[in-house]
């Protein structure tokens, strides 16, 4: 190509990438004409004319012409229409961000911009969405195929074909009837104000048997199926932000969700160990190597074991494990010798381990393929079969067994079980030799040997159960049918057809809904699989979306699932992941990681013998095993062998790179076990790299600035060999240069960006690299709880709570990841002047000091929406809820109602006022008229007042018809709010100090919070002074600066800017008393940093009683604000008081002051009485009242229940007669 | 605090008569913006477009806010 034409251009000098956007910006923002800014110009024009020369060597855009295809020219027609008058449109564009077309390109900085360009092409979702697509298009026709036929029982000339599959565009349950081609105006939106489940029809074309003739019909429906936002059904795909304006949709929205009956469900990305891949590991003192054999039609679990020596297989329907030389023999190998080779090669060492195993032959006599089959027959498990009891066919179950149940896999064409025996063969060697190196035993954390199942694999799942379901039901009734022998009219299968329809939609929805996913076939019982989206903040959305949860349990101790593993680099996001519980379970991708989708084994397959491997089943064991040939194993079969490894993988390669193969295909070497492995299955880890070829990268200036322009795309990066994906496997294979200047000899590839290692949610964290490693995992907690904007269409939705933020704002410090994210346009959180420095006593403990001049002025005030719904039911007798606004009463209680019995918008709403006049039928069963109505009006129980923003009257699916009413607060920052900056520095409000005590600069700036220094030693959150300064340089010269990880804006350069505007380089600014007006004796670290407003309110959690509610079964205290309950004394507050020996604090807290009861028991038979007489000794004579715990008696009481009789022994307190 | 007083809404029908002051109330459409009257009973859809989703107008008594 071109590209090699160039000369390598070094460039003098790399400036840091944030200076020269910055001092792009600097140019276009009018800040006034200072010195800095006119030498700031200055400085960006000579570096521009010094790159420009560069520039100049490079071959011309004509020469580039001739290079491009007829798809490249297709793809430039399309650009202009992306950046057409669309005023949005300039957001998407990947050279938005401080860069003009005009810029220099530099290579070692710019070649960033790819991670734009995947991303616009990608989206930040794009493994959720890519997987559902996958599903939809090609899954499911897939599916179709393998269970295409229907057949009855009883009348076997009745066939039902299945042709084609496939799923329309979104509509409304109603609209379910009209024709095809009818465009329904569903929007995601509507779906959740109406509560709907967005879905969309899932259409078939049959063919089947109605008398003697086959009628074809297309388009019969058989189900909904719940689209995915922004998937290619969704009405959002392709749309453009005008359009989703129109629709009532965010264009920030990450979309790859679902939405059932009105709630936003996410399926989490779950992680499992893979498939069809031999592990071996030692347990238990055992070598063993298995299998999880994973079919459509099969899951099964199969070992080669190691027992005394001697190898075993084992398989759920073996009775017994079996000797590994009998399963060789019943495979059709042979001659013990050629069972050796094929198992041990011509290593002696292995040999003499192997050797042993023979010793089973001579003991059982079994020599012969026949004898083995049958010893295997025999040991077969007798699947539960009604006719059992006559002669078993020992040898045809052998063969069944072997070529279906055990490994189901590897594939038995015919009779052909050559590949069946080398694979079992396989997996003894594996065991041998790991028995004989124990580095070989393989490590199941790696991430190389796990795989991600997404929400199409699950969805796939489900639907294929769903499927085979309805066929057999479907079945089942025409079986009725056609048994009977004189049927008065024509049968036509069709109408049978139609009524099993609801059994997929409603399967699929509950599914999706509840987050069960219970597989009948496949005996899985998942519950959590789905999760509620959560919109605490547009971040918190976004990284709900990159979760990744895995099926280890919680409560096991061991540290190795948790621990974060090498491999993880650049796939997972190392900082991301919960505190306590969880912590190293749940994961997130990182931001450039991409998750396959299957790819079609055949044309890798044929392309393995075009490269000149021999098929592995015409070699002998002596031929696989030989000194330097390799096994080329295509998903973890061995299907070929190469005795030239190297060649084979580097022309793979380029054939891959050519496009020949899908880019997600990934291969590469196993030198210990002499494989090369290909793969194409779903659910890898991978991520796009550089590729560099002869110590050159292959993504040079000139490609870059097609990328600019908009003539190519990433796709065409891809397409022409330039970057390419690669997983977690062959990134071991491979020799990757971090930065430009760093590619050496034997460098393969190039990083696109360091900072990819991060995910979405820890990339918000400015100058993260400076950072003690917990605080950037503390900070991402935190960032999903702070207040800001969720979304462009935040006042549209009607969440069941929603917090937003008044006034946000975008950071003074960015990152690249936040442009990217767009969290600079859903921001959470304000720049607050923050002066470190110790005041009034009241910042102990990390507590901040706010300016109350400041939140007057709007700072930390955010607004709280709670949603209320009624449905107004219909019950079984024709009755119905009704709002009847005849039925207020007088009282300022109910001076909110409207004339049609819910409250004005706009009210404002006290503690115990009725805002929904509420009826209901006084008899719900019986069917009479003038039935009446019982008022059940609503309250508002909230103690703070609220006001009525929204109140919304719909219908849902079904025809019942909501009510939702949105209530508002206003609150403004008040002491115990919690406040955290993005370092992982969280903090509450102590002190609301009045400006006039704050202290102030020369230039009477005052500060918005005060933070106590001692914040700082021990958290060692470097990365918050460097945004500190930043900012303040920032501010100063009306910039905004970079805190991108591993980049940024350098604090030298922020210093001299400092510097250069009359301020100290340390940020220490000098401070005047407030109070005294006295000049502080220190100077202060002064400036602004992010804060965010957590969602934890005192005015939530604020509570107290003296006396309340009880529990009414133990007559104990309620537990809860909600409830208005008590404060707990536990168990090691009782601890505490019993040590102390504080025994009548004790009684009282614990039965006095919570449910003592007064008892009557005898002293004859220790009972308990009631009202002075024992029911027992039928008298009151040796009756005593006694004050116990109520729930002290109460336990008595059930015990006596249960059969179980407490006595209670009364003695005298002080002996008798000592008065 | 609140701009209205109690007595308003009040006025004092008995609850015997559900049907009798079924009283049109306006409503905005969620689709079109256009006004929906809708009494009580009626199936709750923008006569214009179709759309299912109606919201109150907003109130028009006064209303006092708290400036803090
Ligand atoms: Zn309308």
């Amino acid at each position: 190509m071109v590209g090699k034409k160039e000369p390598p251009k070094p460039k003098p000098k790399a400036a840091p990438r944030g200076a020269k956007a910055k001092a792009a910006t600097a140019a276009t923002t009018k800040s006034g004409p200072s010195g800095y800014d006119a030498e700031a110009v200055a400085q960006k024009d000579g570096k521009r004319a010094l790159a420009e020369d560069v520039v100049g060597a490079i071959p011309t855009a004509a020469d580039d012409g001739a290079h491009t295809s007829a798809a490249d020219k297709a793809r430039r027609h399309k650009a202009p229409l992306n950046s057409s008058a669309n005023e949005f449109a300039a957001m998407l564009e990947p050279f938005y961000y401080g860069k003009h077309l005009t810029d220099p390109i530099n290579t070692a900085e710019d070649k960033w911009n790819l991670l734009p360009a995947f991303l616009k092409t990608k989206g930040l979702v794009k493994q959720h969405v890519d997987s559902y697509n996958h599903f939809v298009d090609v899954e499911l026709k897939k599916m179709l195929k393998a269970n295409r036929y229907v057949r009855s029982d009883t009348d076997p000339k009745f066939l039902l074909e299945y042709t084609d599959i496939r799923v329309l565009q979104p509509n409304r349950a109603e609209e379910d009837d009209l024709p095809e081609g009818h465009r329904s105006s569903v929007t995601p939106n509507e779906c959740r104000l109406r509560d709907m489940t967005y879905a969309a029809p899932i259409l078939v074309d049959i063919i089947y048997t109605r008398g003697g003739q086959k009628i074809q019909k297309r388009g019969v429906k058989i189900g909904r199926m719940p689209i995915m936002l922004k998937s290619n059904k969704c009405v959002l795909s392709g749309r453009n932000d005008r359009e989703m304006a129109v629709m009532d949709e965010c264009p920030l929205d990450p979309g790859g969700y679902f939405i059932t009956r009105g709630q936003e469900k996410v399926i989490l990305v779950q992680e499992q160990l893979n498939k069809n891949r031999i592990i071996v590991e030692s347990a238990k003192g055992l070598m063993q190597a298995s299998v999880t054999s994973s079919t459509h039609e099969r899951r099964t679990k199969t070992y080669v074991i190691q027992k005394k020596g001697l190898i075993y297989l084992r398989h759920n329907t073996l009775s017994e494990e079996v000797p590994i030389v009998f399963v060789l023999k019943a495979l059709g190998v042979h001659s013990d010798k050629e069972i050796m080779l094929l198992v041990a090669g011509d290593d002696s060492a292995y040999q003499e381990n192997f050797q042993v195993n023979f010793d089973a032959c001579a003991r059982e006599g079994i020599h012969t393929q026949e004898r083995a089959l049958e010893y295997i027959g025999h040991r077969i498990k007798l699947m539960k079969k009604p006719g059992g009891m006559r002669m078993r066919n020992y040898h045809l179950e052998a063969i069944e067994n072997l070529s279906n149940v055990i490994l189901p896999h590897v594939p038995v064409a015919g009779t052909n079980f050559r590949p069946k025996a080398i694979y079992v063969a396989l997996m003894a060697r594996k065991v041998i030799m790991a028995h004989l190196d124990s580095k070989l035993v393989d490590d199941r954390d790696y991430v190389g040997n796990k795989r991600l199942e997404l929400s199409g694999q699950m969805l796939a799942l489900l639907f294929e159960d769903h499927f085979k379901r309805f066929n057999h039901d479907f079945k089942l009734s025409i079986d009725k049918v056609l048994k009977k022998q004189n049927r008065a009219q024509e049968f036509d299968a069709l109408a049978h057809f139609g009524v099993h329809k609801n059994y997929i939609t409603m399967g699929l929805e509950r599914a999706i809904a509840t987050g069960n996913w219970s597989l009948k076939r496949f005996k899985m019982e998942r519950a959590g699989v789905t999760h509620v989206l959560s919109r605490l903040s547009f971040i918190a959305a976004l990284g709900m979306m990159t979760r990744i949860s895995s099926q280890f349990e919680k409560t096991r101790k061991v540290s190795g699932p948790r621990a974060l593993q090498p491999s993880q680099f650049g796939m997972l996001c190392t900082s991301d992941t919960p505190e306590g519980e969880a912590c190293g379970l749940v994961k997130n991708l990182a931001l450039m990681t991409h998750v396959t989708t299957e790819d079609d084994e055949g044309p890798v397959h044929k392309m393995i013998f075009l490269l000149g491997a021999e098929d592995i089943c015409s070699l002998t064991g002596e031929e696989i095993h030989r000194e330097g040939v390799y096994a080329v194993c295509l998903n973890g079969t061995p299907v070929a062998a190469t005795n030239t490894p190297k060649r084979f993988l580097n022309s793979f390669r380029r054939l891959r790179r050519m496009g020949r193969i899908s880019e997600f295909t990934s291969i590469h070497i196993n030198h210990d076990f002499h494989e090369v492995q290909i793969a194409t299955d779903e659910g890898r880890i991978c991520r796009p790299m550089i590729v560099v070829e002869n110590g050159r990268s292959k993504v040079t200036a000139r490609y870059l600035k097609a990328l600019r322009k908009g003539t190519m795309e990433f796709e065409d990066f891809l397409t022409r060999g330039l970057v390419e994906y690669l997983d977690t496997n062959e990134e071991n294979d491979t020799n990757i240069a971090l930065t430009e200047t760093e590619i050496g000899l034997y460098t393969t590839h190039l990083e696109i960006e360091p900072f990819t290692i991060l995910g979405a949610v820890a990339g918000l964290i400015p100058y993260p690299h400076h950072n003690q490693s917990p605080r950037n995992t503390y900070q991402c907690a935190m960032g999903k709880q702070a207040i800001g904007a969720i979304a462009y269409n935040q006042f549209m939705r009607l969440d069941t709570l929603l917090y937003l933020m008044v006034y946000p704002q975008q950071p003074m410090v960015k990152t690249r990841t936040i442009e990217l994210t767009k969290y600079d346009k859903l921001p959470a959180g304000q720049n607050a002047t923050v002066a470190v420095m110790s005041y009034s006593g009241y910042d102990i403990e990390d507590a901040l000091v706010l300016n109350k001049a400041s939140c007057d002025r709007g700072f930390g005030r955010c607004q709280v929406l709670k949603k209320h719904v009624t449905a107004l039911k219909s019950y079984a007798n024709g009755t119905q809820d009704i709002i009847n606004a005849a039925a207020v009463e007088s009282g300022p209680e109910f001076g909110s109602i409207g004339p049609d019995g819910i409250a004005h918008v706009g009210a404002r709403i006290t503690q115990n006022d009725h805002f929904l006049m509420k009826q209901i039928p006084e008899d719900t069963i019986n069917n009479r008229v003038g039935i009446k109505h019982k008022t059940q009006s609503v309250k508002h129980k909230l103690e703070d007042c609220s006001f009525v923003d929204k109140v919304c009257v719909t219908e849902n699916e079904a025809g019942v018809n909501l009510i939702k009413i949105l209530f508002r607060q206003t609150r403004r920052p008040e002491l115990g709010d919690k406040f955290s900056s993005r370092h992982g520095q969280k903090g509450v409000c102590g002190l609301i100090s009045p400006q006039e005590d704050m202290p102030f600069n020369d230039q009477g700036i005052c500060p918005d919070i005060i933070m106590n220094p001692h914040g700082f030693p021990s958290r060692m959150t470097v990365g918050k002074m460097m945004e500190l300064l930043s900012g303040k340089a920032g501010v100063l010269r009306g910039t905004l600066e970079y805190g991108t990880a591993f980049g940024g804006s350098k604090v030298v350069d922020m210093a001299q800017v400092l510097v250069e505007k009359g301020f100290s380089y340390t940020g220490k600014d000098y401070l005047t008393s407030g109070i005294t007006g006295e000049a502080l004796q220190f100077y202060v670290f002064f400036g602004p940093i992010y804060y965010q407003k957590l969602k934890h309110m005192v005015q939530d959690k604020m509570h107290s009683r003296a006396r309340g509610p009880r529990a009414i079964l133990t007559r104990q205290p309620t537990e809860g604000r909600a409830r208005s309950g008590g404060l707990r004394l536990g168990e090691m507050e009782r601890d505490c008081l019993i040590a102390y020996g504080a025994s009548q604090l004790l009684l009282e807290r614990l039965m006095l002051s919570s449910d003592a009861h007064e008892v009557d028991i005898c002293e004859g038979c220790g009972q308990m009485g009631s009202s002075g007489q024992c029911r027992i000794c039928d008298n009151d004579k040796g009756v005593r009242k006694l004050t116990v715990p109520y729930a002290a008696k109460l336990l008595i009481q059930e015990l006596g229940a249960m059969n179980v009789k407490v006595t209670i022994g009364l003695e005298d307190e002080f002996e008798r007669g000592y008065e | 605090m609140s701009g209205y007083t109690a007595n308003q809404a009040t006025t004092a029908q008995d609850a015997s008569g559900i049907d009798i002051n079924a009283r049109a109330v306006n409503y905005t459409c969620g689709d079109c913006d256009g006004d929906v009257q809708l009494k009580r009973g009626e199936p709750i859809r923008c006569r214009n477009c179709g759309h299912r989703v109606l919201y109150k107008k907003r109130t028009n008594r006064m209303v006092q806010f708290e400036a803090r």
